[in-house]
């Protein structure tokens, strides 16, 4: 961080770091990060510009999640974004919070939280019947 | 918690121009998209668990201070993904961190020309519902009953 002057030359170095949790979740946030580009703003797109909340019922949900197309596609933006999101909350109470054992138990919880979420979820759009609502 | 106000004090105070920018927004943006996510993904299971709260909650959606809310999460979402974008291609790309000022330039104007037609788009959607329902002698002012989606009822 220190190469920022007006200097046009800057010097990188390049090591190698052991794996651990913080590496990885350091670089999961990149990669969900551009898939979430893909995933998250497309389904902004398609949701909120060319359909509209004001059309919205569940009858258009069970339309659309007639197709295993459209419930892979939010399955897997659900598997991208619950993560990504409560590990940025993570990095941000981390940096208010300091107390060791307080950051564990944040940690331990928001953990559960994803896993609970992303099951709950996965499962609520996997077996979602669409054939009830037509 | 004293941290914490802190840090909202002096983020407002400080001079840090466009990087600093960057950083409050990413962040602000990111905790009102997982605010909303996080109601969103359990709301949305529940059209399997529990249809009838689901269909009432995508009727409640249309209610006006709602639907500009969806409206503030769409800046948000926008956003925080063009300026995440900059910050790994940053992070893998240490020979460009003298472009950095640019860079945060570049991701505003690139959000701010897609969000401003999307945002005069959604908005105008949420007036044309809104007089439409004027139209029939009812009102989007009106958070709807929740036993009117009792036909959903499992």
């Amino acid at each position: 961080m220190a190469a920022a002057t007006s200097s046009q030359k800057i010097t990188v170095r390049k090591f190698q770091v052991h794996s651990n949790f913080e590496r990885f979740a350091y670089l999961f946030m990149r990669m969900s990060g551009v898939g979430l580009l893909i995933l998250a703003v497309g389904h902004m797109l398609i949701q909120h510009v060319l359909n509209s909340s004001a059309n919205l019922t569940i009858e258009f949900v069970a339309a659309q999640w007639n197709s295993w197309g459209w419930k892979v596609y939010d399955i897997l933006l659900l598997w991208l974004a619950i993560p990504h999101g409560i590990n940025g909350l993570r990095n941000i109470l981390e940096d208010y919070i300091h107390n060791p054992t307080t950051v564990k138990l944040i940690n331990r919880l928001l953990a559960l939280f994803v896993v609970a979420t992303v099951i709950w979820a996965t499962i609520g759009m996997a077996l979602f019947d669409a054939s009830k609502f037509q | 918690m004293s941290s914490l106000i802190l840090t909202i004090r002096e983020s407002l105070r400080y001079r840090g121009r466009s990087g600093h920018v960057s950083w409050m927004a990413h962040r602000v943006s990111g905790i009102a998209i997982l605010t909303f996510l996080v109601i969103h993904v359990w709301d949305t299971a529940n059209a399997h668990f529990w249809p009838q709260a689901y269909a009432w909650s995508v009727a409640f959606f249309k209610y006006p201070l709602v639907a500009v809310g969806e409206l503030v999460i769409m800046a948000a979402v926008l956003y925080h993904a063009f300026n995440g974008i900059r910050i790994t291609i940053l992070d893998f790309k240490p020979e460009w961190w003298m472009h950095q000022q640019r860079s945060a330039t570049i991701v505003w104007a690139i959000f701010l020309v897609l969000f401003i037609p999307i945002a005069i788009y959604m908005f105008s959607g949420i007036v044309g519902h809104c007089s439409e329902l004027a139209a029939h002698g009812s009102t989007c002012w009106q958070i709807p009953p929740f036993s009117d989606f009792a036909k959903y009822a499992n």
